[in-house]
């Protein structure tokens, strides 16, 4: 806990400083006052589809966990707040800390919010479980060993593992490459791992047409007239967001999904837009850490997707997995701590403790939090067909890898990491 | 006479805040006192000159990125040094800036300083390398007065020293504009804004004070920009995005542009009501935008506009 | 498309000298409101081709919203143009939240409309048909208009007004009555154009705001006041950015930023210098 504090301003002043960090101070004794979790969730602009998406996670968790009982026997308390510009998050955060008192912090997805939050959740010394937002910088540069910030799982993830998925299909079946990427570092870091591994797997190939359209664009004419002109046969794109479906209804308006190979890593993030008329088979596409239609899901998968249907008539995405998931796991270690305190409701460092390593089910199946607080999960992509019930293409045959397969591992560089590989 | 009581009671309010408020509320008041060192600057364009700049972001967010680069890439972490750096990269992108939007008035000048503001955010975005594209760059904790308090932590560096500090910023460039206000420079502002062919013909060299003016505001957004991004931890792009500008001028209405204190009122009042509001709804953006229709159609003098006492701006 | 837009600002700014940020919100709720009404009348049985009926309809139905909005800038008509902008940038606040609340906020798009007429090969590249509609549209549009300002009564009453509002007015004109039908035709403009644009892309909730700043960049190389330049400008800027999606596609975001700044400076009135059609 606090050790020494030189005192600034008087004794008052600082009994108000120290009324404020009490974070640290053991939470209520009383076992009937709930738990309160702070949820910073994305409500408007490009993030809002994922954003909610992700609150929907949490919030099917913190029903379920109530009706079954709490957190022991406590209920959980959702504060809700919004993700928006990293200035005004970073407000939003001190608020949930400072005012509301919260026990953890879950949400964020934007990279710009998570490289501002991680040095904050230090600073306030509270629990932050992210869903996304996690780069390169943000996991190397900010802070290297960070005690209260729990990371999602790495950014290139998708791509290294549409990557691997090409070079084991299609290696010798395409020469010229084009990539289209939304322009800021998600898009450039997806871009250059697959770049990576195709050089790795010794795929002789040339870039014909390399774009870079404004993260959440709406007109696409100039670009896929662009690609229209440099004729690949392979086009490479870690589109995300409403952007995705405007791509490929333009892109097959100009003729492209006639004969073009497409790999698409994120597009299963918004697959209910992904429409069968303008959208081909054969496409690698990839639905990042859950698919909705996965055969061998859990029960627990299964009911989730029914109840997110039946309520919103929507089929779910990944991000709310990851929403889901950071709620059981921090059930999962509070449980484990408090084992270990002998019932007693554990310290919040004592809680930190549990979560490194600590394993919980998610909606897509076992996930874990690493020692050096970064998540470990399973990724789905696969190849897209037409053959379903539904007006947009799913997957035939689903593909998934884990993170243990295709996301580097603690203290090692992404790159060398690739170099390393054995192929 | 009430007004000055009034006066008297904020001071001394802010000045024992640290003894009563709790922290979060001191952490909200910090980037009010930014904004309120920004504002002043604005006002001076706009309530004293009479040039509405739709671009002033522009500036804040140079003071915050000047803050950013020099605490991340240069080590340099004095307060004292971050604070008059970013005046002086303010001033100086102010300057060619300025020299070509104050050969325009009213839509145009509006229209220009929008453009350079969503250029600045552009070349922030794109030009990664030396900005940090879309994620930023961190802002590390500055030394105030050459002071580590590295006993305190965050929140507790944040709402002493550096909450004084501010404060004190705030004081002394509140001090600085009246003192620019009152003078015969500003003086002739206040001529331009009323009637430039007047004042052109009694021999006031109209382009060249409207660009000192908004040469003074750049170096009032940059300071603030500064002192903004430290609570943050980071300067990022949208700092400098059109509708950030459009806040600040929102700010300034609120508080009421005729008057001097207007813009620190603004601000102050603003960010309170945007926590509030924000907690309340996710439809916050329709409550405030409905709020600055009200006030523009019913209260176009802001707060301090319903006070019974004439223009000091 | 970014044409309307301009053209919708271009007139209100003429005639009535406000500059109105919420175009691109009019732009955004064109759209939203196209897709609802196609929507709705192929859910009720409308034959495929025949969807545009629908989106257009959609897109002039929601131009009802000028009368009452105009009504409210009416109140500060007198006060300075910054209030008139600021109130503007209050209505894109509300207009935003508005968009969210009735239609949510993940993207929107219209099935099945983009490619009802199929695709046309034109010079090597594929082309959608409805792409070629849509330009036609917009032609049309900009014809009509031309036409509506120099042949007809109201035309000439409204580049009247542009040239001396109070001479206009002297002359015996309802200023009220010519302000409310301008501003509508404005919003009409937005409005039919975000619906017309909508089967090729999607609905998002941010389009409003960055649409604006397009339609600035038109507006300002065009030159402030001028269809003509609304047209002229609109071409620059959609030939500059493919130009630099083909060639150089980093400085896509910055190359409409500069040529503004450089019109600005170089020729402040724009290409189209004056404040007449």
């Amino acid at each position: 806990m606090r050790t020494t504090r030189r005192q600034f301003l008087q004794l008052t002043a600082g009994a108000t400083a120290a009324a404020a960090v009490g974070l640290d101070i053991a939470p209520a004794f009383a076992q009937s006052t709930p738990v309160k979790l702070g949820v910073l969730a994305a409500k408007a602009g490009v993030l809002a589809p994922v954003g909610e998406s992700g609150l929907r996670g949490v919030q099917w968790a913190a029903e379920r966990i109530n009706a079954a009982g709490g957190i022991l026997g406590r209920k959980i308390e959702l504060v809700v707040e919004e993700e928006s510009s990293p200035k005004d998050t970073v407000e939003r955060f001190r608020k949930l800390a400072l005012q509301d008192k919260v026990d953890a912090v879950t949400g964020a997805i934007s990279t710009g919010v998570g490289l501002a939050l991680g040095p904050v959740a230090e600073e306030m010394k509270t629990i932050w479980l992210a869903w996304d937002a996690t780069t390169q910088k943000g996991v190397e540069e900010t802070i290297p060993k960070p005690k209260y910030s729990f990371r999602s799982t790495d950014n290139e993830c998708e791509a290294v593992m549409a990557s691997l998925l090409t070079a084991r299909h299609w290696k010798g079946k395409f020469k010229t490459v084009a990539g289209i990427n939304p322009d800021y570092s998600y898009g450039r870091d997806n871009w250059a791992a697959f770049l990576a591994i195709m050089k790795k797997y010794g795929i002789e190939l040339q870039v014909v047409s390399e774009l870079w359209p404004k993260l959440g664009a709406t007109d696409f004419t100039a670009h896929v007239a662009a690609l229209a002109q440099a004729k690949p046969d392979l086009i490479f794109s870690c589109h995300w967001a409403g952007d995705t479906p405007i791509f490929m209804k333009q892109a097959h308006g100009a003729g492209l999904t006639k004969s073009t190979k497409f790999v698409l890593t994120t597009g299963g993030g918004v697959h209910e837009s992904l429409k069968k008329e303008f959208t081909p088979e054969g496409a690698i596409l990839g639905y990042n850490t859950f698919y909705f239609e996965y055969a061998k899901a859990s029960a627990l998968g299964k009911e989730f997707v029914r109840w997110h249907q039946e309520k919103f008539k929507e089929w779910p995405n990944y991000e709310s997995d990851h929403g889901y998931f950071t709620l059981v796991a921090y059930k999962a270690a509070v449980e484990r701590a408090a084992k270990a305190a002998g019932g007693k409701w554990p310290t919040q460092d004592a809680v930190i403790q549990a979560l490194e390593g600590v394993e919980a089910e998610s909606l897509s199946g076992a996930r874990r939090y690493r020692e050096d607080h970064i998540m470990e999960a399973t990724f789905f992509q696969g190849t897209t067909t037409h053959k379903n019930k539904h007006d947009f293409v799913t997957l035939d045959p689903v593909e998934t890898m884990t993170t243990k397969q295709i996301q580097k591992p603690s203290g090692v560089g992404l790159y060398d990491w690739i170099n390393g590989w054995k192929v | 006479m009430i007004a000055r009581a009034a006066g008297i009671a904020a001071v001394i309010a802010l000045l024992s805040a640290p003894l009563v408020a709790t922290p979060y509320q001191l952490t909200l008041l910090l980037p009010a006192f930014a904004y309120g060192i920004a504002l002043l600057g604005l006002n001076l364009l706009f309530g004293t000159t009479g040039l509405l700049s739709f671009g002033h972001a522009l500036f804040v967010a140079l003071g915050a990125y000047t803050a950013a680069w020099l605490t991340t890439r240069a080590g340099v972490l004095s307060l004292e040094v971050i604070v008059l750096a970013a005046a002086g990269v303010a001033a100086a992108v102010a300057v060619p800036v300025g020299l070509l939007c104050v050969r325009y008035v009213k839509i145009y000048f509006g229209m220009l300083t929008l453009a350079f503001g969503m250029l600045f955010y552009s070349f922030l975005y794109k030009f990664y390398a030396l900005t940090g594209g879309d994620e930023g760059i961190r802002v590390l904790r500055p030394t105030v007065l050459g002071l580590p308090f590295a006993g305190l932590d965050k929140v507790e560096f944040l709402t002493g020293p550096f909450y004084y500090y501010v404060l004190a910023l705030l004081a002394v460039a509140a001090l600085v504009m009246r003192r620019i206000v009152r003078s015969p420079f500003g003086l002739s502002l206040r001529a331009i804004r009323e009637n430039a062919d007047k004042a052109a013909f009694v021999g006031v060299r109209v382009r060249r004070y409207r660009f000192y003016a908004f040469v003074i505001a750049a170096v009032f957004g940059g300071v603030g920009g500064a002192l903004l991004a430290v609570p943050t931890g980071l300067a990022d792009p949208l700092l400098a995005y059109w509708t950030h500008s459009g806040n600040l001028v929102f700010m300034l209405l609120l508080g009421g542009f005729h008057h001097f204190l207007g813009p620190i009122v603004g601000a102050i009042v603003f960010i309170f009501l945007q926590d509030t509001v924000m907690s309340l709804t996710s439809y916050w953006r329709f409550v405030f935008g409905g709020l600055l229709a009200v006030v523009v159609i019913f209260f176009p003098g802001g707060l301090l506009g319903l006070l019974p006492s004439e223009r000091t701006a | 498309m970014l044409f309307l837009v301009a053209a919708g600002l271009q007139l209100v700014f003429g005639v009535q000298k406000i500059l109105n940020l919420a175009c691109g919100s009019f732009y955004a709720l064109g759209a939203y409101a196209g897709v609802s009404a196609v929507t709705w009348a192929l859910g009720h049985g409308l034959p495929a081709p025949l969807f545009v009926l629908p989106l257009l309809a959609g897109g002039l139905a929601l131009a009802a919203l000028g009368p009452p909005l105009e009504r409210l800038l009416s109140r500060i008509y007198d006060r300075d143009e910054s209030f008139q902008l600021l109130l503007t940038f209050a209505l894109v606040l509300m207009l935003e939240d508005v968009i969210r609340f009735v239609w949510g906020s993940a993207p929107v798009q219209l099935r099945g409309a983009y490619l009802a007429y199929g695709q046309v090969t034109l010079a090597g590249s594929t082309i959608p048909v409805y792409n070629l509609v849509v330009m036609a549209a917009g032609a049309l549009i900009a014809l009509g208009m031309g036409l509506l300002l120099t042949r007809t009564r109201f035309g000439r009453i409204v580049r009247a007004t542009a040239e001396n509002r109070e001479m206009a007015a002297a002359l015996g004109v309802d200023m009220r009555r010519v302000y409310r039908r301008v501003f509508t035709l404005g919003v009409a403009l937005g409005t039919v154009g975000g619906a017309l644009v909508i089967p090729a892309t999607a609905a998002v909730n941010e389009m409003a705001i960055e649409v604006i700043v397009e339609a600035f960049a038109v507006v300002v190389i065009g030159g402030l006041g001028s269809m003509r330049g609304a047209a002229v400008g609109a071409l620059i800027v959609g030939v500059l950015k493919a130009g630099a999606i083909a060639t150089w596609p980093e400085v896509e975001m910055l190359a409409i930023y500069v040529v503004v700044i450089g019109v600005l400076v170089l020729r402040p009135a724009g290409l189209f210098a004056g404040a007449t059609t």
